[in-house]
Order: C-alpha cells, then structure tokens, then sequence
C-alpha cells in the first residue's frame, strides 16, 4: 500500500512539476470529454421541454377505438368493454366515453342558429375518466357516483370548450343540450394526450339514453397500464374486448408520436460524439508525443531513481500513472466544461437542460483510457532506460 | 538491508573482467580482484581509459560482468534478476557523481527524500530523515530551495546527503569534485571526509591526485587492471593535483 501511495506521490510530483506542459497535453482529453459530453447533453436539451412534458404525462395510456372497417357506420365497442378491459392483469384502470351524435350545444339561450353550426361532441361517460387520464379538474368536479344514481342533469366541459364559453372557476352556470338545462359542475382540464377532449362536455350515461336514446356503447376508451408494461398491454387489448367477436379493436399509445419527437438528433449526436473520440484520439497521441520527449528529457532523472534502487517497473509505473493522472484530470476538467456550455447554450436558447449524469464515469473512463494506450510506449521506454547509459559516469 | 558477516568485506571483486563488443572483443577491465572493507576510505585512480569508470560501474551495480563475480554485502550480484539487482542497489550503495544529477523539480529535502521511497516510510518520516541528512551536510538550512537556486557545491552535498540518508553500506563517488571549484571541492571532501564507519565504506572513483590523498587506501589502475593497491596515512584535502 506504501508502494502505492509513493508511486502516486512521485507521479503527482512529475506531473505538478511540468505545468505548461501539462496543461497542454490536458488540452486533448479535455476537448474530447467535453464535445462527447456536449454533444450528448446539447442534443438531448434541445428536446428537453418535450421530455419535461413527456415525463409529466406518462407514457402508459393507451387509447382504444372500434377499427374503422371500410363501409361500417360508426364503430361501436362492445357495451362492457371496460368490465372486459379490467380484466386484463396489467390494466391499472380504465374508462369510457361513448359519443352522442347530434346533440346541439348551447352555452346560451338564444344564438341557437350559431351554435348550431359549430358541433361540440358530447361525450357519455362514467366516474374514471380523470383518474385515467391523470389530468385535473380546472374547476369544480367531475361526474361522481350520486350523480349517476340520481340522474341529474349534469355536465361537464372540456378546458378548450370552456375557454370558448368564457366559463369562469366557480361559476354556476347551465347549458343546453337538445333544449335540456344541464348545470356544468365542472372543468377539465385540458388533456395534452388527446385534445380531442378539450372541446368536449361530459354528461352520465342515464342522460345520454334518457335525453339523447343512445345505447352506451363505447366509441372510445381510455386505458391506463402498469408502468412498463404499455405496449405489451396495448398488444393484449384487441383480444380482450373482442373475445372473439367480430368487433375490429384498434389501440393507440399517445405518448409514443411525442416521445418519437423528443427523441434527440441521433445523427447529430453521433456524428459530435464521433468528433468528440477523434479529439481524444489525437490528444492520446499528443499525450505519448510529449511524454515520450520528455522520457528523453528525465533520463537523468529515470537513471538516478534507478540508482537509489527503483526497480524497471515501478519507473514504467511512474510514467505511466502520470499519463494516467493526465488523462482523469483531462476527463474531469472536460466533463466539467461540456456540462458548462450545456448549461451556457440551454440557458442562451432557452432549453431545459438534459444531461445524464450516470455516462459521466463513461466519458472519463474513456479518457483515462486513452491516456493509459498513449503512456504505454513512453513507460515502457523510461523502464528500459540503462541507468549506466544515462548517468554519464566521468 | 543486507549485513555481511562480520569480518568478510563488504564488496568483492573477484577475477572480473568486462568485455565490450561482439565479434572484435575490447576488455575494458581483465581480471581484477578487489576487497572493500567497513573502514576503507578508497581511491581508485587512473587515467582515462584506465578501466575506472567501467569498475564504478560493476561496484555500483549498475553493471554486469562478463566474467569472474561481483559480491555485495555477500551476494552475488551479477546471479541475481535485475529487480533485486536495483533492490541491492538501493539497499547497499549510496552513489555520489560528478553531475550531482539531483531530481530539478524537487527541492533539496525532496531530492534526499527520493531515496528513502518505496521504503514503507511514511513522507513525514521520510522528511525527518532526509532532514536530518541535509543537516549532517550543512544544509538544513536550505531544505527548500531547488536545484537551479544552490551552487554546484551545495548541490553536491545535497547529493552526499541522498547517498547516505539510506545508510548504505558503501558510498561510491565519481569524480565528486569534477564540475566544482576549489573552496566548494574542499568543502564537499570534507564531508567525505568522515563518512566512512566501522560499518561502511567510501569509495572515490577519480583522476585527481588531490582527492586520492584523502583516502586511506589508493588502488591505481592502467589499461583495465590494477597497478597498485596501497594503504596510506589520509590528508587533508589541498586542492585538485
């Protein structure tokens, strides 16, 4: 251990005591370090709002709707589709709306000739919705229980739709739906995976058959999966609600478009890593240029440690811990100022930053690695050195 | 650190010769036999070309015969692997030279410590010892300073003090008064001058009369063998002759 510790101290010293020198074969690993790690974390930040959002919406839920076949009106799911998705394991929960065609939507009374020709899709549904989509009410409260129980005339409105109306928070108000008072108890707020919601009011399935005669079947559902386990949740769906039948399931993961999107350049970022490798490449071969000039330079040096009784290894161990000492301290340093300009460029372009942390001992590694190849010629020439030849005995 | 067995000396060159070349053989040393005893102040003198530097070489273990055995501290050194070889050396010999080839970047106390690395001491132990050593040469004073800040004869005690802060059972100079002028030349003799114990020995290697009259035994060479091998009263050192 005591080895260890001197080898270290006389390394720190060989380097330490060559500063300029030093410091411009630190300029390699430096630079490469720096353009791996910026061009990792500018790449990644430039997509970064897009990741923020993506990790605040989740990317397990999944929408399922009746496959368009060509010539079939307006596809239903089975009426207990959800009774049938909650049967799958890794289901969390689910809900479902259920269209109700030609419901004319007044925010007022009056101005019926208007509104008419502006369609606002009503949407049957039940007590989950929020809960799947993870998404809060603006205001007041969604469809609960006693509301289904009781059949009241109750609506709610999507967050677009309510901009629309002006709806204040806390305002008790009514709309008509085919000329029924419905008192709007609440309003969603905007659903980024599906703005479809947005312009949407909400009423229970009683109001539905009981004003409007649908049958409840589901035109779409709302399906929320175990964490990792979406895909393979989205695969089983067809099959689950189907059984057999002849209803066409088609699912969808909403998530999957935006995380296609925030996805980083990754030629970009490979051809700046591949930039980044060839700095450190050449800077290795800087590292065993001037090292090994400087073999030449402390031969006096290599012949009396010899002298004093260090062995051919522990001179090649020197040489090659001081390459080594150059190559971590090149890593940090370049770590440290690629981190910086991710920063400097995120905050001029107004990004989130994105940098992963965890690569970091990769990059440095990767430096010290280089190092190490680039200070092994120059070991292996100070260990060979004869002290006899570099003493010059008068 | 390796102790003869009392009596039987330190450093023993038996029938060596050193041979340069392959096909044309030039013998830069032939068949010299050598005792170095605890107590022995030895010159080895002659002219250029006589065979001195190649016999710093061989009792320094800095170099290997290509006859006869060079036994230090009672082991054949020319036997042993080259990392015992530099162990030995480092264990047995203190070399003083005439570069005084001192480490730059390290300041006088780093320089004498140098010698004491890969010891197991701690730095701290390692300072006091190497402290203590630039002292016995009069340099405590200077323990920070660096090469380029110290004249070649403060150098060159600092040297001495790297030679013998290991305790060596031989300190082996080569010209250690080559690259000084005369007042740093008596200064730097001085010290050699008392270094020799009953447990070691001083060995100069040189060309200069003056510095073989310090010693108390005087082996002269020419042409690679030894002409003479003479036990003498020691004198104070006058100057380079």
């Amino acid at each position: 251990m005591s080895r260890v510790r001197d080898l270290v101290s006389v390394a720190v010293a060989g380097i330490a005591a060559r500063k300029v020198r030093t410091l411009l074969i630190l300029i390699g690993p430096i630079v490469g370090v720096a353009a791996m790690v910026g061009a990792v974390g500018l790449t990644e930040s430039a997509k970064g709002d897009l990741r923020q959002k993506l990790a605040e919406l989740g990317t397990s839920l999944i929408t399922v709707e009746a496959g368009n076949t060509f010539g079939s009106k307006a596809a239903t799911l089975p009426k207990d589709s959800v009774r049938r998705v909650d049967a799958v394991a890794t289901v969390e929960s689910a809900s479902a709306v259920a269209e109700v065609k030609n419901v004319v939507t007044l925010p007022i009374t009056g101005g019926r000739d208007y509104y008419q020709a502006f369609p606002v899709p009503v949407l049957a549904t039940d007590t989950r919705l929020p809960g799947v989509l993870q998404v809060p009410l603006r205001s007041g409260r969604w469809i609960d229980g006693s509301d289904v129980r009781d059949h009241g005339r109750v609506a709610v409105i999507g967050g677009a739709l309510a901009d629309q109306y002006g709806v204040l928070p806390g305002e008790a108000r009514t709309i008509q739906l085919n000329g029924n008072d419905y008192g709007v108890i609440g309003v969603l707020d905007r659903v980024a995976l599906d703005p479809s919601l947005d312009n949407a009011v909400f009423v229970t399935q009683w109001a539905a058959k009981n004003d409007f005669g649908t049958d409840g079947a589901p035109t779409k559902m709302f399906v929320r999966a175990l964490p990792d386990a979406t895909q393979r949740t989205a695969d089983a769906l067809p099959t689950a609600i189907s059984l057999g039948g002849t209803t066409e399931v088609s699912t969808k993961i909403p998530s999957d478009a935006l995380q296609a999107s925030s996805q980083a350049d990754k030629t970009l970022q490979q051809t700046a890593l591949f930039a980044g490798l060839l700095a450190l490449a050449v800077g290795g071969l800087g590292i065993a240029n001037v090292m090994s000039i400087s073999v030449i330079q402390r031969s006096s040096e290599i012949g009396i440690r010899r002298a004093l009784g260090s062995t051919r290894s522990l001179i090649g161990l020197q040489f090659l811990l001081e390459a080594l000492f150059v190559g971590l301290l090149g890593g940090l340093l370049g770590a440290l100022l690629g981190v910086g300009v991710v920063y400097l460029v995120s905050a001029i372009a107004g990004w989130v930053v994105v940098i992963d942390y965890a690569k970091m001992p990769i990059w440095i590694s990767l430096a010290v690695f280089v190092a190490a190849i680039a200070g092994l010629y120059p070991s292996v020439k100070a260990a060979r050195l004869e002290p006899l030849e570099t003493l010059r005995l008068g | 650190m390796t102790s003869p067995e009392p009596g039987a000396p330190l450093l023993e060159l038996s029938h060596v010769s050193r041979v340069y070349g392959e096909q044309v053989k030039v013998y830069a040393l032939r068949d010299v036999s050598l005792q170095v005893r605890a107590g022995d102040h030895l010159a080895i003198i002659g002219p250029s070309g006589s065979g001195k530097s190649t016999m710093l070489g061989l009792l320094g273990v800095l170099d290997r015969p290509s006859e006869g055995t060079v036994t230090v501290g009672g082991v054949d050194s020319g036997a042993l692997p080259d990392d015992e070889r530099s162990r030995l050396r480092g264990d047995s010999i203190g070399f003083v030279f005439q570069q005084f080839h001192l480490i730059p970047h390290l300041d006088a106390l780093g320089n004498v410590a140098t010698a004491l690395l890969f010891r197991g001491l701690t730095k701290a132990e390692r300072a006091e010892r190497a402290m203590a050593a630039l002292e016995s040469v009069g340099l405590g004073a200077r323990a920070d300073h660096r090469p380029v800040q110290m004249s070649g004869g403060e150098q060159q005690r600092v040297a001495i003090a790297r030679a013998i802060v290991t305790e060596p059972l031989l300190v082996l100079a080569d010209e250690p008064t080559g690259a000084l002028d005369s007042t740093n030349a008596a200064m730097v003799m001085e010290i050699f001058a008392g270094l020799e114990t009953s447990e070691r020995a001083v060995v100069l290697v040189t060309h200069d009369h003056g510095v073989a009259a310090t010693a108390n035994r005087v082996v002269s060479m020419r042409d690679g063998a030894i002409v003479s091998d003479v036990v003498q009263e020691p004198k104070a050192f006058e100057g380079a002759r």
